[in-house]
């Protein structure tokens, strides 16, 4: 291609987490390489027409506009972010033209155990019927996400799809501050407050135990409604801080969730990482960052904190390394993985 | 032991999770339901429809979670989902109607996510088999009822929508209906319907509201159902549709939309207005009934919704264990009201006149288990209302459980009281038993609770021990199930030397010497405070020399302090207050229907001071009967001033004596107790 390519977008911007987050930054480097045109589909997923504040920020700073629910919506390279916002419907009245498609898989087709997390069939289905394009591709966004795109591609074998070698990585480019010099064992752990985003109580209890120096909770919104009694907890709805007084509050980000669910990559502890804490969480959600996080289990956390109080010097030097790692997820890397995928070769309808 | 939840949180929900609960119930499961789920504004009916689904669940008990109308899952029930502590061998199942895959797998998600484990999703959405109503929570399983054999005379239920009340002609063609002798009519309205039956003058019609009896009740009482209006109203009455139909019993759809008949159910379509039904069910049904049970029970659709399948997905099998240990039927007695003395001594007389007392047991308050006792008869205790407990009727939802518990089918309960208690009616309603109303006369006007002559419907039988004089009993009314019999009355043997013997023992024992006893009986203090008259006849006896002045209460009961500080007069707690009675030269009582027949029927002189309030019988009445007939004196309360002067007249002017005379002369019914409890075992018609 000699000229800019042009890349539409067509996300349901309403997503609260990390999926707007993701697109946000995204959006910030695409922009620089290519023409780019944000089509935003209202969804039954959410109601309303409230953008999400992070993602609105962006398209502001990029003078972007959003264009609401065209029914026709043409570039080489239409990116649909998420597909999961179709999944309450039965119908999808939009018409895509594009050399490719790219569907960018935010969550996990399958939850551990390979159940099925949603119905990928019909929302893969809905982008089907309404894209023509050379080549219609699914890009994971890690490795543990794209190992469920591929058993659930295997379960399904009418799904003809082909797969993005490469992942479609989150950008995490986050502000990197230094690691505490004498960190102490005060923990903590952020998310939504959904119901997959914790663990249950007695390994809760096990991470954030009474005899921790401090245990913060931000998003523990479950808790605070009817939960167990834990005055040791320091518990705050979600977004009821700044998260740079959430992590000035702590030295260890402790993160496990419902054994049930497991995140797709996991924002949460790069953004932890870029902060300056050490990350424990389960070798599953460990994985998309290699040994950036310490995988362990919710019995193994109490030794694990205590070692790195008791020799500060290993605290910071696997912090500093952590935050090294972080390079492979940044704006930099995430376009060169982009300028791979436009300059490939697309002759092969799908 | 299953725990069911459901996927919402509301008052809903709550009610077909109760319902679906109570259908395992009756399979035989051991089930609970998690009383944190439970919403907050409950009514009485609910209360007692839920009261024996909430129980400890010991965590190593519980084997099933079973969660119905998952399709709906709301934050509140996810919170309380993930606050159960479940053992890994715990099964997890969803039970839903799915619109879609997604639908399913986004219940399922969320649950999983709560509890932390992967649940078992059941989707009862079948293209094929349609359910008899659309959006239920319930998973709406037929049952069936108990194997009761069909009535003699069928029983028709007919359910009535609020709206056909309001045409004119409706009570009329009921009250038309309720004269045939083909089938026993009752109507299933909704509350406020009954109410506004109740207050027009066809209040004499059987009449449910649907939520004052367990559905179990309504289906065993039930030969034949009507529907009438625009569909089935609710899920509690389409699971009443699928029981009668799984029992061989009749269902006959009469909704405007052929509610039941569309969805393929084995219901015969009748006709739609009520006016039509007495000829159809003459002419169709009535010829056919074993017919059309048989061909409801053969229906593939109903097989397609019997709880059978249901049981298969979950994985249950009904335990098939030898079920309660096997025992004689028993007759349990249970008299109520205030601190019931009366009743239990009634019922205990009845009790003992039964060809099997030691069948015979009851049920009391605390208060009456030492009389009961002291007759031979085992007590359960009941719990007596109290201001301190949160509702006025909790303590009666506790009595509903224990009388629950302790009774079952082929029961007889023998109730003597006025107020017919929920868990009085709910328990014979749902038990299935054979319920016998001791209900003795001589009410105030007004006293007798409308709710209590509604319940009499529960009732096998009314018994009324008659008063001793005609006049104070009702002249028989048109009413086929009420019988009079003679007063029930103790009855101990005179002797001669008997009252001399007492006396001697009395001297002896209280170390008094007396030549005149006098013996005051006057109540327990429920309904007035009688010191005022205690200090009265106190004073008045210390004057006298030489007498004896004894107050009985009942073993337990408080005695006013003032009574101690006579010379003459001492405070006795005994249950052997006839004997001492019979040995005094005057009782001075109040006229309750025990001491006052028991006084006429021993030949004892006696002044009656009656005791009166608003909630108790005419004893004024009842004494002024027997005092215009020269067999005792009366003295109302009014009237304490003459009181000494009638003394005086028993005592120092023969009046005991002409009295005593009289009463031997006087010619009294035979008493009742034998004709009570041969018409509870059914040896004679009354």
């Amino acid at each position: 291609m000699g000229q800019r390519p042009s890349i539409a977008y067509v996300i349901d911007p309403r997503f609260p987490g990390g999926t707007s987050s993701a697109i946000a930054q995204e959006l910030r480097v695409t922009s620089r390489m290519a023409d780019v045109t944000v089509h935003a589909v209202a969804s039954q997923m959410f109601s309303g027409t409230d953008i999400a504040p992070q993602l609105k920020r962006t398209l502001a700073d990029l003078g972007l506009n959003v264009i609401w629910d065209r029914p026709a919506i043409a570039a080489d390279m239409v990116v649909i972010h998420n597909p999961t916002f179709l999944k309450f419907q039965k119908t999808w009245n939009a018409r895509i033209i594009a050399r490719q498609v790219v569907v960018v898989t935010h969550e996990n087709f399958l939850r551990p155990g390979r159940i099925e997390a949603f119905d990928v069939a019909s929302c893969l289905g809905l982008i089907d019927r309404c894209a023509f394009a050379l080549r219609k591709t699914i890009a994971p966004i890690s490795a543990y996400n794209r190992r469920t795109v591929s058993d659930w591609l295997a379960q399904n074998p009418v799904c003809q799809w082909n797969v993005l070698a490469r992942d479609w990585f989150n950008i995490c480019d986050f502000p990197i501050l230094a690691p505490n010099r004498s960190p102490r064992d005060r923990r903590g752990r952020h998310s939504r407050p959904g119901f997959e985003k914790f663990p249950a109580l007695e390994d809760m209890d096990r991470c954030f135990p009474d005899h921790a120096a401090r245990n913060v909770i931000l998003g523990g919104d479950t808790y605070l409604e009817t939960g167990p009694q834990r005055p040791h907890w320091e518990i705050h709805s979600f977004r009821a801080i700044e998260i740079a007084d959430y992590f000035a509050m702590i030295d260890f980000m402790v993160y496990f969730t419902a054994p049930t669910w497991r995140e797709s990559f996991g924002r949460v502890l790069a953004e932890a990482i870029a902060a300056g804490k050490v990350v424990i969480s389960d070798a599953g959600t460990a994985s998309a960052f290699g040994q950036a996080v310490v995988a362990a289990k919710p019995s193994e956390v109490d030794a694990i904190i205590g070692h790195f109080v008791a020799h500060p010097a290993e605290y910071r030097r696997h912090v500093l390394k952590a935050q090294a790692r972080l390079a492979d997820f940044s704006a930099q890397a995430f376009g060169k993985m982009l300028q791979e995928v436009l300059s490939a070769p697309v002759g092969v309808a799908a | 032991m299953i725990l069911v939840e459901a996927g919402e949180c509301s008052e809903r929900s709550h009610d077909a999770k109760v319902l679906f609960a109570l259908q395992l119930a009756r399979r035989g499961y051991a089930v609970a339901i998690d009383d944190k789920g439970i919403p907050q504004a409950l009514d009485r009916n609910q209360k007692f429809e839920i009261a024996p689904l909430l129980v400890e669940i010991p965590p190593e008990a519980l084997t099933h979670l079973v969660i119905i109308g998952a399709e709906n899952i709301d934050n509140e029930t996810l919170l309380r989902l993930r606050d159960h502590a479940l053992g890994p061998k715990v099964k997890i199942f969803c039970v839903g109607r799915f619109a879609d895959l997604q639908a399913l797998v986004g219940s399922r998600a969320k649950i999983a996510y709560a509890l932390g484990r992967e649940p078992q999703m059941l989707d009862l959405t079948d293209a094929e088999i349609k359910p008899l109503m659309d959006g239920t929570v319930a998973p709406l399983m037929a049952v069936g009822s108990s194997e009761r054999p069909p009535s003699a005379v069928p029983q028709l239920f007919v359910y009535l929508p609020p709206e056909m009340l309001d045409e004119p002609m409706t009570l009329p063609i009921l009250g038309a209906m309720d004269q045939l002798a083909g089938f026993r009519l009752n109507l299933i309205v909704t509350g406020k319907s009954k109410e506004q039956i109740r207050a027009t003058r066809h209040e004499y019609l059987s009449v449910f509201s649907y939520t004052e009896i367990s559905l179990t009740a309504l289906a065993d009482m039930a030969d034949i159902v009507v529907f009438f209006g625009d569909s089935v109203p609710g899920e509690k009455m389409a699971a009443l549709a699928l029981d009668m139909m799984r029992s061989s019993k009749v269902v006959i759809d009469g909704t405007t939309r052929a509610a039941l008949v569309s969805r393929g159910a084995p219901a015969l379509r009748g006709p739609q207005d009520l006016a039509a039904l007495p000829n159809y069910l003459d002419q169709t049904v009535l010829v056919n009934c074993a017919e059309i049970g048989r061909q409801a029970g053969i229906s593939a659709w109903l097989k397609n919704h019997a709880i059978e399948r249901l049981e298969q997905r979950l994985g249950l099998t009904p335990p098939d264990g030898p079920g309660p240990a096997k025992r004689k039927a028993k007759t349990l007695f249970v008299p109520t009201n205030g601190n019931g003395l009366g009743h239990a001594q009634r019922c205990t007389l009845i009790a003992a006149a039964m060809e099997n007392p030691s069948d015979c047991a009851f049920a009391a308050f605390k208060s009456c288990v030492s009389l009961v006792a002291s007759k031979g008869f085992a007590a359960l205790p009941l719990v007596q209302r109290s201001d301190e407990h949160p509702e006025e009727f909790a303590n009666d939802l506790l009595n509903y459980l224990r009388l629950q518990r302790s009774l079952r089918r082929g029961d007889r309960l023998v109730f003597d009281g006025g107020y017919v208690f929920d868990s009085i009616y709910r328990t014979i309603m749902e038990k299935g038993l054979e319920a016998y109303w001791i209900r003795r006369g001589l009410w105030q006007a007004g006293q007798m609770s409308p709710v209590s002559l509604d319940r009499q419907k529960a009732f096998r039988r009314v018994i009324v021990p008659d008063e001793a004089f005609g006049e104070l009993n009702a002249a028989p009314g048109w009413e086929s199930n009420v019988f009079h019999v003679g007063p029930i009355v103790q009855q101990l043997p005179v002797k001669s030397r008997g009252p001399a013997r007492l006396k001697d023992r009395l001297r002896r024992h209280l170390n008094v010497e007396f030549d005149e006893l006098v013996v005051t009986m006057l109540g327990g203090g429920v309904a007035a405070d009688r010191s005022a008259q205690l200090q009265t006849l106190c004073n008045l006896f210390e004057r006298r020399a030489s007498c004896l002045h004894l107050i009985l209460v009942w073993p337990g009961s408080k005695v006013h302090p003032g009574v101690y500080a006579w010379k003459n007069s001492r405070a006795v707690q005994t249950k052997n207050a006839l004997a001492l009675c019979q040995a005094a030269d005057l009782v001075i009582s109040a006229a309750g229907y025990n001491s006052f027949h028991e006084i006429l029927f021993h030949g004892i002189p006696a002044i009656f001071v009656p005791q009166m309030a608003a909630y108790m019988d005419d004893q004024e009445r009842r004494a002024l009967a027997a005092s215009e007939r020269g067999l005792s004196g009366t003295i109302l309360a009014s009237e304490m001033l003459l009181l000494e002067r009638e003394v005086a007249a028993f005592l120092d002017g023969g009046k005991a004596a002409e009295i005593r005379r009289n009463l031997k002369k006087a010619e009294l019914p035979q008493p009742g107790n034998r004709a009570a409890a041969q018409l509870i075992e059914g040896l004679c018609d009354g």
